[in-house]
């Protein structure tokens, strides 16, 4: 309560995309926002997002460097659109009266009765103390309280005016904490206090060599590398899952590798896996006639530890013996199997939901999180019956299905077959005559979703070989998917 | 630490020897509570001591040992759902599998014969240096599925088989491995439960044949339900009459009838 320990309320400026849309599944768009964030930190480091489109800072500080609030908010604006999104931004006591301002300022609403109002104007700025009669004339509905909201409409108070205006003992009498924290806001004052974290520290450690070494001193200094990044995570109270090692090349080869951290590997621990990563490190190549040049060729220039997945840490119990990952003969080979190939290259597969085959089974990478987007055991209708297909192609294999008078088979919107099929051409296989078949089974997945909608039918094939197949038409062309026996 | 590690290993090393079954006393006494837990998880595996490694009963009589006999190299001529049979057992009991190179296993279909996916290890593409890979896939894998590139040169093929005599462990190559003592084919097979139009693929009756030197020169031929309509694998017993009608069951859950319902009002 920074407002009312210094007897005036904070100023908030809110800088506001309109169009933002407010969810999504992947977070794609709360990351493109990321964009305009950044460009607003350049005029405040501690910028608090309250939704993808929305964010805010204290305007104080800034405004006072930028030459006045209007000039800050003129400039925000000004910025954010020189990267091409459309912004409004709105300065007022507290955040609540802000965020109206800033949307103000593109509906053109008058900042005050005798103040008319110009649409589309980059920035509405309430002067200090005019937070509450800028409030005054909104309804009560604006508040995001649709109960409380709902009642004051009953009781005939219509406007935050109004509301405001009501004694604070009665409001906290009637309508308890939460009805008293809803009043401060219409009156301008702050419910709760703004809460930025600071801008997040790069906690990754670097190591340049100049000359180029090898890779044995190299794994040696990445001790002192490693401890140094595990103080700076252990400062910040965090840990990492992962650690990501970089190793640049003198002639510009990298090699970046993820490893399981979990908060466990000591400093040693750590240099250990930057020693596995080097060994698969390319040795000089045999290139000119003598030394010097290799040397430096195969020489490593820069060693970077970069945590990955930070997590709160939260005291993991150690192992009794030993600081070490605590591993059985199957995590020790699965780990220099990723030194040799990368960590993506060794999977741990998992059962997971889904309708066609190639969902049903996830790839982690060992040691990663294992826990699928699409649990197994929910119900997934029009899923393919049982038994499971042995071979499940990554990439479809392209097909060819004919009919008895050698035309290719269609499936119509309706589900409904063109020709009984006759004959299967499967990748660069030659063509088998189909002995029994079944099908269509229409599937429309993710409708909502461009990227990621499918609307085929599948169907199960059998050839005269005794093969059996699950082949999918989808915009008339046929892929099999993948194969029984 | 590092000295710590090789002692496990060397504990290890001596525990997976197949003649010194009775070693991992000795050792748990020696080596001390280091390694108690290492012990601990090799003990838990049950029917994996012996030398010869559990397979699915129907599959058993077609292999000289009964099973997949530690250090051998057993040979499957794809890498299909009788590849994934093989090892179901195996996994079932409590064996780490590796699979090096089949990037299409279908993991889905190893479960439903009975392995655990969560002691499967893919590698799906091992590149030139798979000796490499299969080699430190062994040290943590009772079983190792590989399919190697075209004719594996005899020089790679000796060295593995070393690694598997020393180890003890089971090489499963879906392709070609000349010489190995043992090799699995579908000679023919019929599907059960989709017809023209309609139904689903159910079970499938199949007649594996086992070729190979030694106990096995004489071909041996099983007909077998690969899969059962329950997702196992069952002899089958009627022979080589040919006969398709399948064993009873519930008709196929989830089969699509309105999309048949709409074909035949089509026709």
């Amino acid at each position: 309560m920074r407002a009312e320990r210094t007897g005036k309320p904070a100023r908030i400026l809110a800088v506001w995309c309109p169009g933002w849309p407010e969810e999504d599944a992947d977070g794609a768009e709360a990351r493109a926002f990321g964009h305009v964030v950044t460009v607003v930190e350049d005029f405040c480091p501690e910028v608090e997002v309250l939704r993808p489109g929305m964010c805010v800072l204290g305007a104080r500080g800034p405004a006072r460097y930028f030459g006045g609030e209007d000039a800050l908010a003129r400039k925000i604006a000004e910025a954010v659109a020189a990267h091409g999104f459309d912004c409004h931004t709105g300065v007022a006591d507290g955040q609540f009266a802000a965020c109206l301002a800033a949307r103000a300022g593109r509906l053109g609403r008058p900042v005050s009765p005798g103040d008319p109002g110009a649409p589309g104007a980059p920035g509405v700025v309430v002067p200090p103390g005019g937070t509450r009669q800028f409030l005054a004339s909104y309804p009560v509905h604006v508040l995001a309280a649709p109960g409380l909201a709902g009642q004051l409409a009953r009781l005939g108070i219509r406007t935050l005016g109004d509301f405001a205006a009501l004694p604070a003992r009665d409001v906290a009498g009637r309508f308890g904490a939460e009805g008293t924290a809803f009043q401060r806001v219409a009156r301008g004052q702050e419910p709760r206090r703004l809460a930025a974290g600071p801008p997040r520290a790069d906690l990754s450690t670097a190591l340049e060599f100049d000359p180029p070494v090898h890779a044995e001193p190299a794994a040696f200094a990445a001790k002192g590398l490693a401890e140094q990044m595990l103080a700076g995570l252990a400062a910040c109270g965090l840990s990492c899952v992962r650690v990501r090692v970089r190793v640049t090349g003198a002639d510009g080869r990298e090699s970046a590798r993820l490893w399981r951290h979990d908060g466990l590997l000591s400093a040693l621990a750590v240099a250990q896996r930057v020693r596995w990563q080097l060994d698969g490190w390319p040795p000089a190549r045999a290139g000119g006639d003598d030394g010097p040049a290799d040397e430096a060729a195969g020489g490593i220039t820069l060693l970077r530890l970069v945590p990955d997945q930070l997590v709160p840490e939260e005291g993991r119990q150690l192992g009794l013996w030993g600081d070490d990952l605590i591993s059985g003969r199957v995590e020790r080979a699965a780990v220099r199997l990723q030194a040799m190939l990368g960590h993506e290259s060794v999977a741990h597969p998992l059962l997971a939901g889904g309708r066609g085959p190639a969902e049903q089974v996830v790839l982690v990478p060992f040691g990663d999180m294992r826990d699928p987007r699409f649990p197994a055991d929910r119900p997934w209708p029009a899923r393919i019956p049982p038994p499971a297909p042995a071979t499940v192609y990554p990439v479809p294999l392209t097909a060819r299905v004919i009919d008895a008078t050698g035309s290719p088979v269609a499936v119509t919107g309706r589900a409904v077959v063109s020709a009984p099929p006759d004959a299967l051409m499967a990748g660069d296989s030659p063509w088998l005559a189909i002995t029994a078949w079944a099908g269509p089974w229409p599937v429309t997945e993710r409708w909502w979703d461009e990227q990621n909608a499918t609307r085929r039918a599948r169907f199960q094939l059998v050839t005269e070989d005794g093969s059996a197949w699950l082949a999918a038409i989808e915009l008339g062309r046929w892929q099999i998917e993948a194969r029984y026996d | 630490m590092r000295k710590g590690i090789s002692q496990v290993t060397g504990a290890l090393d001596v525990f997976d020897e197949p003649s010194a079954d009775a070693a991992p006393v000795g050792a748990i006494g020696l080596i001390g509570n280091a390694v108690s837990s290492e012990v601990a998880e090799a003990l838990r595996i049950d029917g994996l001591s012996t030398g010869v490694l559990p397979v699915l009963p129907a599959l058993a009589e077609l292999l000289p040992a009964g099973g997949l006999a530690r250090g051998s190299v057993v040979v499957v001529d794809r890498p299909g759902l009788l590849c994934l049979a093989l090892v179901a057992a195996a996994s079932a009991a409590g064996a780490w599998c590796g699979v090096a190179g089949i990037p299409d296993l279908g993991v889905a279909a190893a479960a439903g014969l009975g392995a655990e996916p969560a002691r499967l290890m893919l590698v799906a593409h091992p590149g030139p240096g798979w000796p490499q890979v299969v080699t430190s896939m062994l040290e943590a894998c009772e079983v190792v599925v590989v399919r190697p590139p075209a004719r594996p040169p005899a020089q790679i093929r000796r060295r593995l088989e070393g690694v598997l005599r020393r180890g003890g462990g089971v090489l499963v190559a879906a392709g070609e491995w000349e010489g190995a003592p043992v090799r699995l084919r579908v000679a023919r097979r019929s599907w059960a439960g989709i017809g023209d139009g309609y139904g689903s693929l159910r079970a499938c009756r199949a007649e594996v044949v086992a070729e190979g030197r030694g106990a096995v020169t004489r071909p041996r031929r099983r007909w077998m339900w690969l899969p059962a309509p329950d997702g196992t694998v069952i002899p089958d017993e009627t022979g080589d009459a040919g006969r398709i009608d399948f064993p009873a069951g519930p008709a196929a859950a989830g089969a699509p009838t309105a999309a048949e319902a709409s074909l035949r009002a089509a026709r």
